[in-house]
């Protein structure tokens, strides 16, 4: 696999023709192998752990993550009261890193789900029914392929104002043309099986084909594609946030904390590094945890087709 | 092979007039009156209209499309609003300065992944591989703009050994071969060599471990003829792919340094961009997004053309 | 040798790979020495602007424009004295000698102008170059009108007389060194209007083919510095004009470069490694930072309020006095004060008591939670009830100091007595255009407030164009529709007074009122901060938005 933060769409293929068993003793399998992958184990532990306490953030801190305090501002780490220091406006960094996850997460996530029902439908149709429509939707798919994703993300945001509800729009926009192209690629490649002209050849009919065979067989490698791209988004996401394009102050959420408190790295560098060492984090741990999937569920990315 | 050429090439036009008409609509769909960034704040409404015919805000989307459409196929890209400068003279500054970013960075980024890539690939699942590998997924997942920023308060704020911010001296905006702008150029350029270094370590590593788990090098190890003849297959045999997707790499650096060059106030289409959002520049904003993604068109075009002349059954 | 067997070893993709290496060599080996030369005299300036400001005659980027960029290079017929720094800074003689008003019929003003001043390029300044200036900016029928330096300057110069259907124009010939304007009416405001008109050399826009962009790389007007490089974005550099009219205004340094900077961040850094000598406006968390680096702060008192400005539109709470005055009591001004590093002055008024224009009002805007709180319950409010207001602000602008702090803090303070505030964050750009736009537009979306910041310099840009009733959207600024009659006549007072002092009493007279009906939320006055290294010698920070380069050298 080779996703990367600025090209979530380089060599996104996949070679579907280890998969094409998915029985229940696979996917005992599948577990086995996560088990006993300790790198994989940790890394969810750790997201799990991040997950958990950001959601819970309300029962976890003490503090208002809102409630601005002006004579206590950029305090360093270890002051008491503030554990992790505090912000340009007083606030407890621990606290607002917290409830920072939250939007930072679901801003990460949000768009490649958006992407995966959308993307994922478009690239059914696209590779199910081939032909002028298959046509249509890559070609549509090639404009905006054009763009480097990071270009794209901030183009699009840019003519949309900043916004969560924006960004959210123009990552999901970015991340439509991969998730398409890759369930193409499995679709054409899985439709053009010897069981599924078997399948057709009996008199299935072309829905129960694409409900039984194709879905079951297309979505195992396009879930664990979209997983690595949650890291790719959560860093495009903040980077949105970070240029002033994402989530607009005082919303807590680690770009725009970051790209605040740039401003005060002459003051308090420490504490202004730790919103990106947040985002460096969970983006790393959910890389790992996507190639540990992967691995486990015997998918082989091709190489060579960017 | 040539009619695959061919029509590669042909396969450009519709793709540019996509783009165009991409780019024309994003920007378009801005909200706000595109005049309201440059004009004060109590200058009288009449004065606004005379400036919108005057830029021709005024008339209707396609025909704004056309106009601008037939002058971008003569090279003119219009006049900045809030600048009053050539769209192209802003890019012909801007644009160099990206270059020397971006090819920085992916030389660098390509240097250090190759190395590691191809250690790794050779050490296969030994520690040492572990180690390239780990280094590799660090550097994907990294938000760049923060390595950036740690890397300006680590080398400038506490060490002052390396300039935080701009490209050279005096603000200056046009790249001199000097020792002041090569110190400018240090952080910049390690910033953006991360994702490259990983990607390409991770190319390189699995191209090397496929290469030599084949079984006529595996019969190579065993008769004992090694390192020449097999160092030279493997590169052969590893350099197309790593070359595209270095070109690739390229292309993202190009159109995605928007992020670094606003930690690093680099003068280039990133900080153009930037400050084309802000000011709500149109000409501006439309001509540097379609000069941005012309070159990543042609770029893959190149890549493309490239590959199949070095590796013919790359042709699809 | 080796090189070669290297090379042979590895095919021929690796020759990148050296390339990289070689790349990386060379920038280690540049580490090892630093520093370049220059010239004595140079002082470097960090700008706050995003760009160099426009350099054909009237500048954009608001008053940083004029400061760096139009009064360098040009004169106004009327300027600022910018020469001291311990008293207000007023109107003095620039291109004109000496201006007067008919005595018979106020609307008329004749303008004696300076004999003997030059442009940079050569050609004589008279009343013919007046003229055309002014074409410039109203005539459309004029080679030299440009639509976008009207855009920028024409709404500062309300006053004189313009009728654009029979291009009648309010400004005549009357010999080769006297000038006679018209005004709509009669206004004494009208010299404070005229000084931000700048005279362009229109010998220099023959010579540039009459193309303003042309005009723009070449400039030439009256000023004491010439503009001889500029690249866009990154600099202008300025030389002393050894002919200035002005022997007292001659430039002391050898050179000028202004370097755009717009991240305060990047500011520091910039002085802090030795990229520029001075820049403008540090951010007050840095200012502790760039002192223990040995740089040294300038500040002084300037006209400039940062305020809140209330609708008073049907619905709005701030309709009843009671919850403005308790408003401008809950807001502790030393906190904030505090919050910007000491650096801010905390506002009695829309001007300092300092000013001729203070007036007398008897409502002190002070701290004090428990009179708003009582306030508040007279007007009907508790804490079960609170008052609950919407202001739009932004995220940072020209003048607005640390704005999300500043008012985080100030809702917080309301917050206690029962004002509950609720935000609308935005640009800087999008909230002057809603405050154009007026309070009962769409695009104020239903906010009680907007926070602006602005200069208090002249009497129409600190009162008139705030107060007056039919200065309301789309006529002017007055965003909130404030409207009070005996205001209105208080200024119309004001603007027939051509005695300066008289005409100071009406203005005191003003702001009293304002004061008293606590139309505004004040919150402070900038000092305007400016750091610079200790090689920087003789500025004097006059109290103006303007200043002065002139004086400076470097040790």
């Amino acid at each position: 696999m080779s996703t990367s933060p600025l090209d979530p769409r380089q060599q996104a293929t996949v070679d579907v023709v280890q998969v094409a068993v998915q029985s229940r003793g696979y996917w005992a399998t599948v577990l086995g192998r996560i088990l006993y992958d300790k790198v994989t184990m940790i890394c969810g532990l750790i997201l799990l752990l991040i997950i958990l306490s950001t959601v819970f953030a309300d029962w976890i801190t003490f503090t208002d993550p809102y409630k601005a305090n002006m004579l206590k501002r950029l305090k360093p780490i270890g002051t008491p009261g503030y554990p992790l220091g505090g912000d340009e406006m007083g606030r407890d960094m621990l606290t607002r890193l917290l409830y920072g996850g939250r939007l930072s997460l679901f801003m990460g996530i949000a768009p490649v789900v958006l992407a995966l029902g959308i993307g994922g439908l478009l690239g059914l149709t696209a590779g199910f029914l081939g032909g002028r429509i298959n046509m249509l939707i890559m070609r549509i798919m090639d404009v905006f392929y054009a763009f480097p994703s990071v270009l794209l993300a901030v183009a699009i945001s840019g003519a949309l104002g900043a916004g969560i509800f924006n960004a959210i729009v123009s990552l999901t926009l970015v991340f439509i043309p991969p998730i398409t192209r890759v369930t193409e690629s499995v679709t054409t490649q899985i439709r053009n099986l010897d069981y599924i002209e078997a399948a057709r050849a009996s008199g299935a009919g072309t829905f129960a084909i694409i409900r039984v065979h194709v879905l079951s067989n297309v979505l195992g490698p396009v879930f664990i594609y979209a997983t690595s791209l949650i890291s790719v988004c959560i860093i495009l996401a903040s980077g949105l946030s970070f240029l002033g394009l994402g989530t607009e102050p005082p919303e807590p959420e680690w770009g725009l904390m970051l790209n605040t408190l740039r401003q005060s790295i002459y003051v308090n560098p420490e504490v202004a590094t730790l919103p990106g060492l947040m985002i460096f984090i969970t983006s790393l741990t959910f890389n790992l945890l996507s190639d540990g999937l992967r691995s486990a569920m015997d998918i082989r990315y091709v190489r060579g087709t960017s | 092979m040539l009619t695959y050429l061919i029509r590669r090439i042909l396969y450009v036009i519709p793709i540019c007039l996509g783009v165009t008409v991409l780019v024309f609509g994003l920007v378009h769909l801005a909200p706000g009156d595109p005049l309201s960034a440059v004009v004060p704040p109590d200058a009288p409404e009449e004065m606004v209209q005379e400036l919108r015919v005057a830029y021709g805000f005024d008339k209707p989307l396609p025909i704004q499309y056309a106009t601008w459409l037939g002058r971008v196929l003569t090279g003119d890209l219009g006049v900045s609003v809030a600048r009053g400068r050539e769209v192209t003279s802003e890019l012909a500054l801007a644009v160099p300065n990206t270059l020397i970013l971006a090819v920085g960075g992916t030389l660098l980024g390509f240097t250090l992944g190759a190395f590691f890539g191809g250690v790794a690939g050779y050490f296969q699942g030994r520690w040492i591989d572990k180690l390239a590998t780990g280094i590799a997924i660090t550097g994907v997942s990294v938000p760049h703009y923060w390595l950036g920023l740690v890397l300006v308060i680590i080398f400038s704020v506490e060490m002052n050994v390396l300039p935080a911010i701009g490209m050279g001296p005096n603000g200056s905006s046009t790249w001199v071969w000097d020792t002041e702008h090569m110190k400018h150029l240090v952080l910049p350029i390690i910033t953006l060599s991360v994702i490259p270094m990983g990607i390409i370590t991770r190319t390189v590593r699995a191209t090397v471990a496929e290469i030599l788990n084949q079984e006529f090098v595996q019969a190579l190890h065993a008769k004992g003829l090694l390192n020449h003849q097999v160092l030279m297959h493997v590169v052969t045999n590893a350099a197309p792919t790593t070359l595209a997707v270095m070109g690739i790499q390229l292309g993202y650096l190009l159109g995605g340094s928007i992020l670094v060059e606003t930690v690093f106030q680099w003068p280039g289409t990133g900080s153009l961009l930037n400050s084309a959002i802000f000011e709500r520049d149109i000409p501006l904003l439309q001509g540097t997004i379609l000069v941005l993604a012309m070159f990543f068109v042609f770029l893959n075009l190149l890549v493309d053309l490239v590959q199949s002349a070095i590796d013919p059954r790359m042709v699809r | 040798m080796m090189v070669n067997s290297v090379y042979k070893h590895l095919g021929r993709l690796p020759s990148v790979i050296l390339g990289g290496v070689v790349a990386v060599a060379v920038i280690a080996g540049s580490m090892s020495n630093s520093g370049t030369a220059r010239a004595e005299g140079t002082l470097r300036v960090g700008m706050t602007a995003a760009d160099i400001p426009l350099s054909w005659g009237q500048p954009d980027q608001g008053f940083e424009g004029y400061r760096f960029m139009g009064l360098m290079l040009y004169d106004g017929l009327i300027n600022w004295d910018l020469s001291s720094s311990n008293k207000p800074s007023g109107l003095i003689p620039g291109l004109a000698e000496s201006w007067t008003v008919n005595p018979n019929d106020k609307t008329k003003w004749i303008f004696k102008l300076r004999e003997g001043a030059k442009f940079h390029d050569g050609s004589e300044f008279d009343a013919d170059a007046v003229l055309w200036n002014f074409d410039r900016l109203f005539d459309k029928t004029a080679p030299q009108y440009s639509a976008r330096m009207a855009s920028l300057v024409n709404f500062r110069i309300p006053s004189v007389s313009y009728n654009k259907d029979s291009n009648t124009k309010g400004w005549k010939k009357v010999d080769k060194y006297t000038v006679e304007f018209t005004t709509k009416s009669p206004d004494s405001f009208f010299p404070y209007q005229i000084c931000y008109i700048l005279m362009s050399s229109p010998a220099q826009f023959d010579n540039t083919g009459k193309d303003w962009n042309k005009f723009a790389q070449n400039p030439s007007g009256t000023g004491p510095w010439k503009l001889t490089k500029m690249v866009p974005r990154e600099r202008a550099e300025f030389v002393p004009f050894k002919g200035h009219w002005d022997s007292s205004r001659q430039p002391k340094l050898d050179k000028l470069i202004t370097i755009p900077i717009p991240d305060p961040n990047a500011r520091t850094a910039a002085l802090l490694s030795g990229q520029v000598d001075w820049i403008e406006a540090p951010s007050p968390d840095a200012i502790p930072k760039l002192k223990e680096r040995g740089m040294v702060i300038s500040s002084n008192l300037y006209p400039h309020v940062w305020s809140w400005h209330l609708s008073r539109v049907k619905g709005s709470p701030w309709n009843d006095i009671r919850i403005r005055k308790a408003a401008n009591l809950a807001i502790d001004r030393a906190g904030v004060k505090a919050l910007l590093g000491g650096y801010a002055i905390e506002a009695k008024g829309h001007v300092t008591p300092a000013d001729p224009w203070y007036g007398k009002p008897s409502f002190q805007l002070r701290y004090d939670p428990a009179a708003a709180k009582k306030l508040l319950k007279e007007a009907g409010h508790g804490p079960n009830n609170p008052v609950k207001v919407k202001m739009m602000i932004s995220a940072s602008g020209s003048g607005q100091m640390l704005p999300l702090p500043m008012n985080e803090y100030i809702q917080q303070n309301l917050k206690e007595v029962g004002i509950d505030v609720e935000f609308e964050v935005m640009e800087w750009q999008s909230l002057l255009d809603r405050w154009r736009a007026g309070a009962k537009a769409e695009q104020a979306n239903g906010a009680h407030g907007v926070n602006v910041s602005y200069t208090t310099q002249d009497p129409y840009s600190s009162f008139t164009r705030f107060l007056r009733c039919d200065l309301h959207a789309p006529s002017g600024v007055n965003w909130g529709y404030h409207c009070n009659k005996e205001i209105d006549g208080l200024l119309e007072k004001a603007s027939l007074a051509f005695d300066p002092k008289e005409r100071d009493i009406w203005i005191a007279k003003v702001h009293t009122m304002e004061v008293d009906q606590a139309l505004f939320v004040w919150v402070v006055h900038d000092v305007a901060p400016r750091a610079m290294t200790t090689k920087v010698q003789g500025f004097i920070q006059a109290r103006n938005w303007f200043q002065s380069l002139t004086p400076v050298s470097m040790k």
